[in-house]
């Protein structure tokens, strides 16, 4: 907070007490997060630890069972996905879920839809579409089915996606896995111009330890469904509780 | 180019669609006036099949409720059949509505076994009323026009299937028709992007529930006579193999799947009701082998030539 100078930080998502259980499971027990306008937070733990999950709740998808949300002073308790998309929180899958049988434009306009802004003509709506998917550098698939790119391009179309919905809040839910090193720093660029560009607070899952650690502003550290732990990149990679989350003890 | 196919194409079917009337005979004007039933049922019934994916089998029911309502109007209460079938089609749709509810969290299998459900429910409720629908002795109703005419009854029906098949070209054009696909590609992913998919399934629903509805009480005042087959399952299948043998999905595919399944029944019907198998069988074989239909064919072919 400090050097931000008259900048006064306001938080744009907060969440107390968030508990998720699927039975007997506890999948996120107890959370407290929150998230300042303008920040890219990160999001790691072990496999399991229940990051998909938080993403699934703070967009709707899945409802928690305990502890407040707040987006902007709003409750999400009771809001479903579509809400909370148009409210302003916009999101990617781990495993892509492009509409397969529409061609990338096609899956951009239906981003478009349920926005309060909404453009007059055909024409405009067309070219704002064509926008995004140059953005994402996908102008040339423009008539393709999604069905027919590769996962790199489906990956890059579904964020073309979540930007049409205008969001102030971007969730990315491991948007690197599967790519190369030179496909992983064009990645974090875009994601840098997202920020700048589009004044989006970025909250995002990876594994890739190095990305992570380089464009986050902040960490949160979840395992077994519990925050271990918060904060810079540099404490969290030299924290012993974190190590030992991932790496593991000696089973006792 | 874009503009003659959109625009040209379809004057000049309906410029053609006039002439039949001229020379055919009246036993096969009454085959084009069936068609044009079955256009209308199965283009209602892709809107919701072929569009958001809810594989409904309640579709012939939804016909049979438009058919009944409007003929017991007319039978008990006197009431002109013009107005009737547009009182018919309104209680389809608000029928259609309830059942889309219903549906919401259901998909695939469910939603297509609690259609079925519904549909069998109401078959059984017309036979055994038979105080007010006459059983399976069928429901004598008044026609459209003091005197009876087919070629009245081809124009009527022309122009009806014509507005539905406009309704339907530009819902699937539309924002909604892009939000129907996005709901049949995924529904989650829809959701997270901002569409409201319970609103999208129960629209989709209560308006082909309407159409069906419509083309029912059209059918029924029609032959002037309402009988337990027009809501029967027969049916259904029939209508359900007309849209996927054309091609489900898209615009066209139903359209040509009802005249040459019509068509063609004519031609075999000498064999009894073994033509309703034969096009299940076929029916079952498109699905497998070329899911989008006799449409998709040929689009394939077009393109593949284009390429070449």
């Amino acid at each position: 907070m400090e050097g931000k100078g008259a900048l006064v930080s306001r938080r744009i998502i907060e969440a107390k007490g968030l508990t998720k259980s699927f039975g007997g499971l506890t999948a996120v027990r107890n959370v407290d997060f929150h998230l300042e306008e303008g920040e890219i937070i990160g999001l790691i733990g072990p496999n399991g630890a229940g990051k998909t999950t938080l993403f699934n709740l703070v967009s709707g998808v899945l409802r928690y069972d305990e502890g407040t949300l707040l987006f902007n002073g709003v409750s999400l308790a009771s809001l479903k996905s579509f809400e909370i998309c148009r409210l302003g929180i916009g999101r990617t899958f781990q495993i892509v879920r492009p509409f397969l049988k529409m061609t990338c434009l096609e899956n951009i306009l239906v981003g478009m839809i349920g926005r309060q802004n909404k453009k007059d003509s055909q024409k405009e709506k067309k070219e704002e579409a064509k926008g995004y998917l140059k953005f994402v550098g996908l102008e040339s698939r423009e008539a393709i089915l999604a069905n027919d790119l590769t996962l790199i391009e489906k990956k890059r179309l579904e964020m073309a996606r979540a930007l049409a919905t205008q969001p102030r809040v971007l969730l990315l839910d491991e948007v690197l896995a599967g790519l190369n090193p030179s496909e992983i720093l064009q990645a974090l660029e875009l994601i840098e111009v997202i920020r700048t560009r589009f004044k989006m607070t970025i909250f995002w899952i990876e594994h890739v330890m190095g990305a992570i650690m380089k464009a986050s502003d902040r960490i949160i550290v979840l395992d077994q469904g519990e925050k271990i732990k918060e904060g810079k990149p540099e404490e969290i990679a030299n924290d012993s509780k974190v190590i030992e989350a991932y790496l593991g003890e000696s089973d006792a | 180019m874009a503009n003659f196919k959109k625009f040209w194409i379809p004057i000049l079917f309906i410029i053609l669609a006039i002439f039949p009337p001229f020379f055919l005979s009246q036993y096969w004007l009454h085959v084009m006036i069936i068609s044009l039933f079955y256009v209308m049922m199965a283009s209602s019934w892709n809107l919701i099949a072929g569009f958001t994916g809810q594989v409904s089998f309640a579709h012939a029911a939804f016909s049979g409720v438009g058919a009944y309502v409007s003929g017991m109007l007319a039978v008990n209460l006197g009431l002109s059949p013009w107005l009737g079938i547009l009182i018919g089609s309104a209680v389809a749709a608000l029928l259609g509505l309830g059942l889309g509810y219903l549906c919401i969290r259901m998909g695939g299998i469910y939603l297509s076994l609690t259609t079925l459900g519904f549909s069998e429910i109401l078959r059984i409720i017309i036979t055994n009323e038979d105080k007010w629908t006459r059983g399976t002795m069928g429901l004598q109703v008044p026609g459209f026009f003091a005197e009876y005419s087919k070629v009245s009854n081809y124009f009527l029906f022309l122009i009806v299937a014509i507005l539905f098949l406009i309704i339907i070209y530009r819902i699937i054009h539309s924002e909604m028709g892009l939000s129907f696909r996005a709901v049949l590609n995924d529904e989650l992913a829809a959701s997270s992007s901002g569409i409201n998919t319970v609103r999208v399934r129960v629209l989709a629903f209560t308006i082909s529930s309407a159409m069906a509805g419509m083309a029912g009480g059209l059918y029924g005042h029609y032959l002037m006579l309402i009988t337990p087959d027009i809501p029967s399952l027969g049916q259904m299948f029939l209508v359900l193999a007309m849209a996927v043998i054309g091609g489900m999905g898209s615009f066209v595919g139903p359209i040509v799947g009802s005249f040459a399944l019509e068509i063609l029944s004519e031609y075999i019907r000498i064999y009894g009701e073994y033509h309703v198998l034969l096009f299940g069988l076929v029916a079952l074989g498109v699905a497998r082998f070329a899911p989008e239909g006799m449409m998709g064919i040929l689009n394939r072919r077009w393109r593949g030539r284009g390429l070449s």
